[in-house]
């Protein structure tokens, strides 16, 4: 066998590898989108079937009208989406302006700081934070859930601070020659192009808002108020049995939209993920 | 859509010229009992012009009052179970309802006195009952039958409820189980509490965990009996083929299972997913000792008002009026539960569809009706109880092991509980008494 | 200080301002008032009492505490290298710039975007031990073994059985591996094409221009990843929570250090004993981020350095 077979074989060998992995990736959503169109009866068939005899669309608003609120839920949920969205990308870029684009004394030992708060797991904070916010009033509204997205979050301000460190030095300069001052300078000339990078920071805040479950869960009371992920949860959990074709679903329906959001950006969540790799 | 959207729209238009009071209710149920509560409220809200009670059905309702009244925003009227009373009373999260109740004339003398008890703790009244349940032995009779036993005869005591177990269990060719007996997991509920069938109990009524107690033991041991008999692996496999309790795969509605621990709402269960000719019968759960028969668990869902309530008058007005004997009949034929006054009207059971009311309530009337320790820590204990069964069962402790863990680690927190309540008792009795003599005037 | 300097300094803060609002508030007074509260009786409800030392007293005999710290770290043991493995290997695979690479990394990409609850019902759903996928795949192979082997073996009841509970939380957060993924891919741009080349006239084979190329050079980006999984393992909560209903998991097989607060804090209303685990956990965290950092030092290759 000369070499070169030898290349094809093992090349072959890892295509197989890696559609094998794919097919086991994929399978999850394949039996998810399959289970959420088959009748109750059928979703406990053993073997299982991969295409249901009968297509059941009826089980999509089926289970949105069991969830009773779910309009109610998307909306709130996108309400919050927009909130932190806009306050991170903000905040975040003001501050992470201040770590990279002013030279001040002290500023990388401060910086080491904002790299040591994103150590803290949330559950080590949840009980003053929730203190905290019922002591001002806030619990049961969306408040606590959207108001410290203004407050920079660390991770977000690392992100933007790693990108406007790439932006050369001469930009600022010149603008300063030009009589900007410093708010000018950020506003006018570093976030116009700081674009991608902050097109990633609002896709993964979006991601995150639309994916927190432990926020929501301890904030908010009122039925009505949850968001979607949360409505999932209460959702399984009434009465005794599941409906695993509508609680599928349901999970379809939320995981729809990320999927779509991806796939529309996809090359800045990829290179947005690619930068948060621990590099620099 | 279109016309969820149009009402929304109408319904905010006449709000806006409402001029009645608007009480939020949260509730933990849903489906049909949600339906037979609705019902309650829109008479309620018909019946006069100052009120309107706005019912809202919440899931997950424990840590959302306590998050809502934490926060100080909580509903004006909220249906706990009452197994949360004491959790929620005792850190300051209840209303007292006593100079209320005066002032509308309810008594405990016209409650039954187990209902009675779940509502009162300290010295005060907490709540007031909407729907009661309790446990009981539910068997199939075809089984009974099929196994030459008696169908109108249950077992009273464990040895006879072995005796039966026995005669009733089959396997198939293969060696599989076809049909059991009695299995104490199946379904598996009030596991906490199996010991009091065993004379056994959680705790002394005043200041001392009793985990430990020997007779908790014999209701352990009696439990690890059940893999050493049926064979581990014959027991999982059986348990693999029975679906959810809710639902048509439930091993007692398919016959595959002749007795199980149940309560009052299962006749709900039998007529949604039970086979049409489903035959069964409900009694006291047997006990070791024959003087022991009739021990059951009540417990019941009730109405309190939340500290920081902004209406607790009108909040109060509305649980006086579910408190009405023929709205409490009413709420409980819509479930099919019984009334937890002790006077019902003539005619009551024969409206009832559940042909065994009667018995379910005889028992809770009955002075061997008991309820779950009223403890903050009870979640905790429960919690350690079900815990020391499941490693039972498991074979991963002895009886012995198992409970000596749950006795220290309850008698630990139990303590911490009962010093704190004796540091805080006499502010909390007088936050108490303030808030009550100023309902009273 | 020149006023040059001054300036820059103060606007060097103003800049920074949101970020610092969002430290005191979010991480130094959580902090400290934790550490305030974690002497305290304290139910949310009721003002706190001064309770001294007992919170930390019990803590060291709670057993519950223990186990959750015990189930969280031996999550965290099997969770992490199995990930870091799986994302290298897949990363190194896809990096070999087959024609569709893009398709793949797409692929493997896209569970790592299912929200948390609707990846805990799916995977609740796929390892249900009668009716779930896992099974159905693992049937068919324990049926074989079985008759060879003549004994009876059946798949496991995953989240039934507490000594597979915890595998098929694993192996449910394998499948969100994608992320990790897409790092690694690039870290592995970042490796210089000449040292291949350098490994290659040496003949080195794949393995070994992995192991003594690639890793090393890569190796700052897996420590990264390596204490992202251990912060995130001390984070695990919604998953366990939605598939358990809000309970502990098979004698308590699931109950981690983050449920076991919050079971504290908002079940028991025992909010000072949370916060006194709260405490404890932080310190734990912290001094393995500094073990690991320590001991790998001396391991990791930082590039210009």
């Amino acid at each position: 066998m000369t070499s070169q077979t030898a290349q094809r074989v093992q090349k072959l060998c890892l295509y197989l590898l890696l559609v094998v992995g794919a097919i086991a990736f994929l399978a999850p959503f394949a039996w998810m989108v399959s289970t959420s169109l088959k009748p109750l009866e059928e979703t406990m068939t053993m073997p299982p079937r991969w295409i249901p005899k009968e297509i059941l669309w009826s089980n999509y608003p089926e289970a949105v009208a069991e969830m009773r609120y779910f309009w109610r839920y998307t909306a709130n949920t996108l309400f919050l989406c927009f909130m932190t969205v806009t306050g991170t990308v903000l905040s975040s870029a003001i501050a992470a302006y201040g770590f990279s684009r002013i030279e001040w004394v002290g500023r990388d030992k401060v910086f080491l700081l904002v790299l040591a708060t994103m150590m803290i797991p949330f559950p080590v904070v949840m009980v003053p934070m929730y203190t905290l916010f019922k002591l001002i009033g806030w619990t049961g509204t969306f408040k606590p859930l959207w108001v410290p997205s203004f407050l920079a979050a660390a991770f977000n301000v690392f992100l933007l601070r790693q990108f406007f460190l790439t932006l050369p030095k001469d930009i600022s300069e010149a603008a300063r020659i030009d009589g900007c001052s410093e708010w000018q300078i950020f506003w006018r000339v570093i976030l116009p192009l700081a674009k991608p990078a902050l097109i990633v920071v609002a896709l993964f805040q979006f991601m995150a808002t639309w994916n927190d479950f432990i926020g929501p869960l301890i904030y908010l009371s009122e039925q009505q108020d949850m968001t979607l992920a949360l409505g999932l949860q209460a959702y399984e959990s009434k009465g005794g049995g599941t409906n695993w074709n509508y609680l599928m679903a349901a999970s379809t329906l939320i995981v729809l939209p990320v999927v779509g959001l991806f796939f529309i950006s996809q090359r800045y969540f990829i290179e947005g993920i690619a930068t948060t790799g621990g590099k620099g | 859509m279109l016309g969820a959207v149009l009402s929304a729209l109408v319904g905010c238009g006449s709000e806006k010229a409402d001029r009645r009071i608007k009480l939020d209710y949260w509730e933990v149920w849903s489906g049909f009992e949600r339906d037979a509560m609705q019902t309650l409220v829109d008479e309620f809200n018909a019946s006069q012009d100052r009120i309107y009670v706005n019912f809202l059905s919440v899931s997950q309702m424990e840590r959302k009052l306590l998050l809502a009244t934490a926060g100080g925003n909580p509903p004006d009227i909220a249906g706990m179970r009452s197994t949360d009373i004491a959790l929620f009373a005792e850190n300051g999260a209840l209303t007292p309802l006593d100079s209320y109740a005066a002032q509308y004339g309810i008594e405990g003398e016209n409650y039954l006195p187990a209902i009675w008890d779940l509502l009162n703790l300290h010295g005060r009244l907490w709540a007031l009952p909407t729907t009661p349940g309790n446990s009981a032995l539910h068997w199939n009779k075809r089984l009974f039958r099929e196994a030459g036993l008696d169908p109108e005869r249950p077992p009273r005591t464990i040895a006879e409820l072995e005796a039966f177990n026995d005669q009733i269990t089959r396997f198939n060719a293969k060696g599989e189980i076809e049909v059991l007996g009695h299995l104490p997991q199946e379904p598996g509920w009030w596991q906490d509490m199996w010991v009091y069938w065993f004379g056994g109990a959680l705790w002394n009524g005043e200041d001392a965990i009793t985990a430990d107690d020997p007779r908790n033991r014999d209701a352990l041991e009696w439990m690890a009996t059940y893999p050493e008999r049926f064979g581990q692996d014959k027991l999982t496999a059986f348990r693999d083929l029975s679906g959810n309790f809710a639902s048509p795969q439930n091993p007692f509605f398919r016959g595959r299972i002749a007795m199980v621990l149940q309560g009052t709402w299962m006749y709900n269960f039998i007529q949604n997913f039970a086979p049409e000719d489903f035959e069964w019968g409900v009694a006291p759960f047997p006990s070791v000792k024959l003087e022991d028969y009739g021990v059951n668990i009540v417990e019941t869902n009730l109405l309190v008002i939340p500290k920081g309530a902004q209406h607790p008058t009108e909040a109060f007005e509305f649980i006086a009026w579910m408190q009405q004997p023929k709205n409490l009949e009413k709420l409980n034929l819509l479930q099919r539960k019984f009334s937890p006054l002790v006077e019902v009207s003539t005619g009551f059971y024969q409206k009832h569809p559940n042909p065994h009311i009667r018995i379910y309530r005889d028992l809770a009337a009955a002075p061997k009706a008991i309820s779950r320790p009223p403890l903050t820590t009870f979640v905790e204990y429960q919690a350690d109880m079900i815990n020391a069964y499941d490693a039972v069962i498991r074979q991963n402790a002895t009886p012995e092991e198992a409970l000596d863990a749950v006795q220290k680690r309850q008698e630990r927190l139990f303590e911490r509980m009962y010093n704190r309540w004796q540091k805080v008792k006499d502010t909390r009795q007088e936050e108490w008494a303030k808030v009550d003599a100023e309902v009273a005037q | 200080m020149t006023g040059q300097e001054k300036y820059n300094l103060r606007m060097g803060l103003l800049f920074i301002s949101p970020w610092l609002c969002g430290f005191i508030l979010t991480a130094l007074y959580p902090l400290v008032s934790s550490l305030g509260l974690s002497f305290t009786d304290y139910s949310v409800l009721s003002k706190p009492v001064f309770v001294g030392t007992d919170n930390y007293r019990d803590l060291a005999t709670d057993e519950l505490f223990w186990q959750s710290l015990w189930n969280t770290f031996y999550f965290a043991a099997i969770s992490i290298p199995l990930n870091l493995g799986l994302a290298l290997a897949l990363a190194i695979m896809l990096n070999l710039n087959l024609p569709g690479k893009k398709y793949f990394r797409t692929i493997y990409f896209l569970p790592s975007l299912v929200p948390m609850v609707c990846l805990a019902v799916l995977w609740q759903w796929m390892l249900n031990g009668r009716l779930g996928l896992i099974n159905a795949m693992l049937r068919p192979i324990t049926d074989v073994l079985s008759a060879v082997l003549e004994v009876s073996i059946s798949p496991p009841n995953w989240l039934v059985d507490p000594a597979y509970a915890k595998l098929g939380l694993v192996l449910a957060g394998m499948w969100g591996v994608g992320n990790a993924v897409v790092i690694f891919m690039a870290g592995l741009q970042d490796v210089p094409r000449a040292l291949y080349d350098a490994a290659d006239l040496d003949g080195c084979n794949f393995w070994q221009k992995t192991r003594h190329v690639t890793l090393p050079i890569i190796s700052p980006v897996i420590y990264f990843n390596g204490i992202m999984g251990l912060i995130g393992s001390f984070q695990v909560f919604a998953v366990p929570y939605v598939m358990t209903d809000g309970g502990e998991g098979p004698a308590r097989s699931l109950l981690f250090a983050a449920t076991y607060i919050f079971n504290k804090t908002f079940r028991s209303l025992s909010m000072g004993y949370a916060c006194a685990i709260s405490l404890i956990l932080f310190l734990i965290i912290l001094a393995l981020t500094l073990v690991a950092t320590k001991l790998t030092k001396r391991h990791i290759h930082y590039e210009g350095k």
